[in-house]
This record gives structure tokens, sequence and C-alpha cells, in this order.
């Protein structure tokens, strides 16, 4: 009887997702903690080495941490959602090669200034790129809310800006821009990893660079002030600038960039490989993304599946017999905004505002992002179904005697389930490869994985096609799944 | 109006919209009467049928069930529905159950028998009409004669006190009409209160204690059978004589 199959999946779904739950109660706001954010691909400032993040911002916080008997957690993010962080509460200090401006005065409060620094123009060897003037009309790429991106903004044109100036600096080298405005640090290192750019030997702005604190955290602030005038006097400053750079404030331990000799494409491929996913064991941040990801959407699609259940119902019922008209209206309200906001915007908002200075997992804040968008889809995809099942249906359940609700659950809802299983496999297939923008709030999961490995290799092709394969594979899995429910549904008929 | 009646309708009146379809009518079936509803299409047979176990909601006039106005509450509709059975035109088997689980559904959920008790009645019912080796078979397996009897025993399972038959043989192919009929032979040797909805005439003939004949949503005659084969009513002559 079709109801044993339906109570079979019921309970292994169930399962997963208990499993999977238990899992996502990790973080509790514990006394003691210093919470960094950072955007970790500001070479030699912030970095990933491994699955660590280094750098001369993480090495001082660390300091400023230990110091002050803190355990530093460090949170990557992009570089226009840290000040914010710092500002909702999320985060405690950005640290992040942040310029000190005016405008950014007026929402956080800065430490004392740790290093000058200017925004210099990087170009391809061949260019013919000499200053800001003649970049005017061509294609330049900032990294998205730094100052060089305002310079750019206010005294030329509109910048394309990147995610984070590695992506900036990759379009650069293949070509896709004419010339990236960045920090003179990272810049270097850049550079120093690219043989075909160089870099114009001219400032475009000298400034200076802090760390930012909430304006209501005051004594922090001058917790940070105290302990880093401690470590200049003691020479710990010095000594942390000196593993990044050397005397003359360029870059160490670069890797030597091999010669080009004229490898085969097979040859090069396998290097890439090799450097991608071999080395450092960068395959981790792909293993460990995939898990993350496949976290998210199980734990989604059941609260989607439930919600969207529930909703789904409840229209049909007002529909058919115009009961609960004010539950009606809310579930119309909430149709009505989660279908006409991007998954993006609610996710976003979810995390900087309902959930703004709260303490919960990001894994957690994702699912419920996921689900609550999720569940709408999912309402009408039901609905639908009911609304599909013959009409003849119901009238001969109530002329036997039997309540609108009693015909519902027993003749219209399976048969309901059965007409929209291929629109409602759909909609998790959706679901799995949308929860790839939850980077936007720094949580690492299968796209972000990919996004690390290239922002270190300057690498597109490989990382993207390994992320896009590691999708694939998935939603063809998926797909056969759902391929068997929907036969051992069919098996009744015919 | 006759106080023996079991079902009647007084008054009838339904609208939809502007249209009225039903104007004053009133038609009522005693104990093992077989009535028949007949007349052109159009005419708002099936309809006061339908506003009979209020499939439809009637705009006017009364519903009377064993002379008083039935519970029209959610538990009163139940409860009346539950002793007034009703068989489709198309049938209307449940697709997602089993031939069995059809028949025992209602009798189970409204509490009438145990399910042992139920399913022991419906393999008998099945029985009687020769398919018990459908039992666990599925509605869309069964031919069209088959889903209608099969959709009259399960009316016939919750031991209703009348059946309203709407249009049952009229999409049935040829040969499985007389399957059907002998069913509802059988049935009204057996003392069932019917009242049908139907195109078939000669049926009507045969089978019905009185005929009511409808057009343009009034009554023109209810008579027995041979009344209305002797009746000089030309549109009635022209309908009964088409055939």
């Amino acid at each position: 009887m079709p109801g044993i199959i339906y109570k079979k999946w019921l309970a292994v779904m169930l399962a997963f997702m208990a499993l999977f739950l238990t899992s996502c109660g990790e973080k509790e706001a514990e006394r003691g903690k210093l919470i960094m954010v950072t955007n970790a691909t500001f070479p030699p400032y912030e970095f990933y080495q491994g699955s660590r993040i280094v750098g001369i911002d993480a090495d001082m916080v660390r300091e400023i941490a230990k110091r002050n008997d803190l355990e530093l957690v460090i949170e990557d993010m992009a570089f226009d959602s840290v000040i914010a962080a710092v500002q909702t509460g999320k985060a405690d200090v950005a640290a992040s090669g942040i310029t000190v401006t005016e405008d950014r005065k007026k929402q956080i409060d800065f430490t004392t200034s740790y290093v000058k620094a200017d925004q210099v123009i990087i170009v391809r060897k061949d260019s013919d790129i000499v200053g800001p003037e003649s970049m005017r009309g061509k294609r330049i790429g900032v990294q998205h809310g730094t100052t060089g991106d305002m310079y750019v903004t206010e005294n030329l044109q509109e910048p394309e800006r990147f995610q984070d100036g590695a992506l900036a600096v990759a379009s650069l080298v293949t070509g896709k821009i004419h010339a990236v405005v960045l920090d003179s640090a990272p810049a270097e290192e850049h550079v120093a990893r690219n043989k075909g750019i160089r870099i114009l030997p001219m400032a475009l702005v000298s400034e200076e660079y802090a760390m930012a604190i909430s304006k209501s955290r005051p004594e922090l602030l001058a917790m940070f002030n105290r302990t880093m005038a401690e470590m200049k006097v003691d020479g710990t400053m010095d000594a942390i600038w000196a593993r990044y750079l050397d005397k003359d404030g360029k870059p160490l331990a670069v890797p030597a960039v091999e010669a080009e000799e004229d490898k085969g494409m097979w040859a090069r491929l396998a290097d890439s490989f090799e450097v991608n996913f071999v080395k450092d064991d960068r395959w981790h941040y792909l293993v460990d993304g995939f898990l993350v990801t496949i976290e998210i959407s199980a734990c989604a699609v059941l609260m989607g599946l439930c919600i969207g259940f529930l909703v789904a119902v409840v229209r049909s019922a007002h529909d058919q017999t115009g009961r609960y008209k004010v539950l009606n209206f809310l579930c119309h309200i909430y149709l009505t905004v989660v279908r006409g906001t991007p998954v993006v915007v609610q996710l976003l908002i979810i995390y900087f505002v309902i959930f703004g200075s709260v303490d919960v997992s990001k894994v957690l804040v994702a699912i419920v992002a996921f689900g609550v968008n999720s569940g709408a889809y999912v309402a009408e995809i039901i609905r639908s179904g009911i609304m599909a099942v013959d009409s003849g249906q119901m009238e001969a359940g109530r002329s036997l005697g039997l309540s609108y609700g009693t015909t519902m659950r027993s003749v219209i809802l399976p048969q309901a389930f059965k007409n929209v299983l291929p629109a409602l496999g759909n909609e998790f297939i959706v679901l799995l490869k949308e929860t790839s923008v939850c980077g936007y709030i720094a949580l690492q999961d299968l796209t972000k994985g990919g996004d690390i490995i290239r922002s270190q290799t300057y690498d597109a092709f490989l990382p993207l096609i390994a992320v896009a394969l590691t999708y694939l594979v998935v939603v063809v899995c998926l797909s056969q799944l759902l391929k068997k429910l929907e036969n051992s549904l069919k098996k009744n008929e015919r | 109006m006759n106080a023996d009646n079991i079902l009647e309708v007084r008054e009838l009146v339904k609208e939809f919209g502007d249209h009225r379809v039903i104007d004053g009518v009133s038609v009522g079936v005693k104990k093992g009467e077989v009535v028949f509803l007949l007349g052109p299409s159009g005419a708002g047979k099936s309809t006061v049928m339908r506003c009979m176990n209020f499939l439809e909601t009637p705009t006017g006039g009364e519903v009377l069930f064993h002379g008083q106005p039935v519970d029209r509450s959610e538990n009163g509709l139940n409860h009346y529905r539950s002793k007034v059975g009703m068989v489709f035109q198309h049938f209307n088997l449940f697709a997602n159950l089993s031939i069995l689980d059809n028949i025992t559904l209602a009798p189970v959920k409204c509490g009438l028998m145990s399910r042992t008790e139920a399913e022991t009645q419906a393999l008998h019912l099945l029985h009687r009409i020769g398919l018990r080796d459908k039992a666990k078979a599925y509605p869309s397996q069964l031919s069209g004669g088959q889903k209608q009897r099969v959709a009259i025993v399960r009316a016939l399972a919750m031991n209703p006190e009348v059946l309203l038959f709407d249009e049952p043989t009229s999409a049935l192919d040829p040969e499985m009409v007389g399957e059907v009929e002998n069913l509802m032979r059988e049935l009204a040797r057996d003392g069932m209160t019917m009242l049908v909805v139907s195109h078939d005439t000669d049926f009507a003939m045969e089978l019905a204690d009185r005929i009511v004949f409808l057009a343009d949503g009034k009554l023109v005659v209810d008579a027995p059978p041979a009344v209305i084969a002797a009746s000089d009513n030309p549109r009635i002559r022209d309908f009964f004589s088409i055939r």
C-alpha cells in the first residue's frame, strides 16, 4: 500500500535531519573570545596558508588576543561586509587592511593606524597605460568597497568590482580587464607570483590602515590601542612585519616562478591539477565545502517540505471550504514576500538583521534562510498538485459521508504528491545549487572552497570545473533517487 | 407532499449567477420506490440530485429527510451523506487505493464498523458482483462497467437508506451498460430506495415506479410509466419516442 512507502521514506529523511541538526549546534557565545573578521585574500596582511589564516593583521590580532587572555576566532568574509559585521556586533574587530577614511569613521571607531600604504595600479607587462588618466575608458578592476574602488569611482569611472583582489588580478592576467587598482603590499605579492604583470611606479593615493571596532565598545578600543603601543615598544610589531616583508617592504618567501617551458597540454593540465588540489592539501577546501553544502541542502529541503506542506494545506482548505481566513491571509503574505525577493537578499537579512546581535551558527542561519525560501515554492507546487486532482475524487469522498479532512488525507493528498513529485524534485535540485551563495555570509561551502583555491593559485579552470562537476554528480544522484521513488509509487498503476 | 417520503425537495430553486437552473421543483421518493428523473439536456436533472446531497448548495427551497430539514452543519452533513449514497457518471473511484480499500475506507473512517468487518463485507459485496478476484487491483486496471459496479458496491457498503444515481451509464460503452443496469435491477428488486437521473428512457419505463419529467428547470409531469406512455403532451411523446 502506498502509505507504507511514504512512511519509509519519511523515516529515512527524518533520521538524516536529526543527524545533521545535532551537528549544527556549534557556536555558543562564550566569554573570553575575540572575534575578528577579515577578507583573507589580501597578502601579506591576511591570507590562507593551508586552512589557517595568517598574515600581518592576523598575527597582530593573535598577539593582542594572547596578551589579553582571549581566544582568537577569525572569520573570513567579503571585504565590504567586515565593517557591517563590527557595527552589528557580529564581530569584535575588523582587521583587513582597512584604510582610514572620514566616512568610515562615522560608522565605526579606528584603532591607531599601524602602517602607511599606497594605492597602486597593476597592468600587464605589455600595457601602454602609464597613469590614472590613461586608464580612462579602459576596463579597471578593483576590490569591492576598498579605497581603490572609491578612488576610481570618484575620479575616473565606474570600475569593475570584484569580491577579492586576487580575482581582479586573475582577470587582468587573462586579459579580461586592463588594469587593477589595489593596495601596494598585496599588489607586490600578486606581481611576485605572476610574471606578466607589473606595478606602475607611482602612488595614486597614500593612506593609513587601522583596525575597526564598534563605537559602543570604547573599552575594547582602548585595549587594542594600549596593547599595540606595548607591542611597538617591545619590538613585537617589527618582528611580525619581518615575517612577511623584507627591510624594503617587499614581500618575503615568494615562491620561485617557474620558467615557462613549452609543455604539452596534458602536462600543463597535470601541473595545474597538482597545484590546485594536491599542493597544500587544497582538495580539503572542496571536500569540507561539499559536506557543508550537503548539510545545508538536506536540512533546508526538509524544512521547506514541512513549511510548504502546511501552507499548501491551509491555502487549499481555504479555497475549497472558506475556513482559516486569518491563517490564509498570513500564508498569502509569506508567499508574496518570500517569492518576491532574491534568496541572497533574504540570506543577508536573516544573518545581519534578524539574527543580527545573536550569536548563531552560520550553518543554522543558512538552513533557515534556504528552508523558508524553499517552503514558499514547495507550497505552491503542492497546492497545484492538490488542485490537479480530479474534483470528482473529493465529491465521491464527501458523498460517502467522509469529512473534508479525511478525504484530503486518504484520497487527495496521496494523489497530489504523486502528481508533483517531478516538480518537487526540480525544486530540490534548484535549492542545492542556490546554496552556493552562502559564501556571502562567509560560510565555506563547496563554491567558496573553489573560490579560496582560485585566490591562492590564480588558476580559474580546474577549481571551477571541479566545483561544477561535484554539483553535477550530486544532482545526477538526486535525480536517480527521485526516479526510484516515482517508480515505486507508480507500481500501483497499470 | 406525501408524508411517507424518505427524501424530498420542496420548491427547490438553484441559480448559478443570473441563470436560474431549477425553478421551484418538488420531488420526493418513498421507501422502496424507484424514481427516474428524465428530461432534455440542461433541464436541471443532475443539479436537482446534487442539491439533494448538497454537492450544490440550493439557492432556495428545502431538502427534507424523513420529513425533517437536513442538518447542514459540518457533522450533520457528513452523517446525512452516510445515509444517502451517490453513484457518479464518471465512477470517481479513489485512484490511489485498491478496490478493496475503496470499499472499506468510508465504513471504517466513519466508525460504522471495524476494519475486519468492513473487509468481510467488501469481499462479500465483490463476490456478489463477480469481482472478488479484483479486490487487490487498482481502479485504472478495471473496465468502465467494472468500475461502475464497484462504485455502486462502494456506496452500498455504507448501508444507505437511499441511493442517488447521476447518469450511471452515460459514460459507458454500450456493451457494458447491461451489466450495470442488471445490478440496478437487482437492487430495485431487493427493495432499495433509488433515485436515478438517466437518458435511457427504455430502462426508465421498465424499472421505474414513477417517472419525473423536467424541462427548463420546471417539473412537467410526475407519474407512473403507464400514465406517461398514455400522455398526449407532445413534448413528452416526442421525448419518449425518439428512443
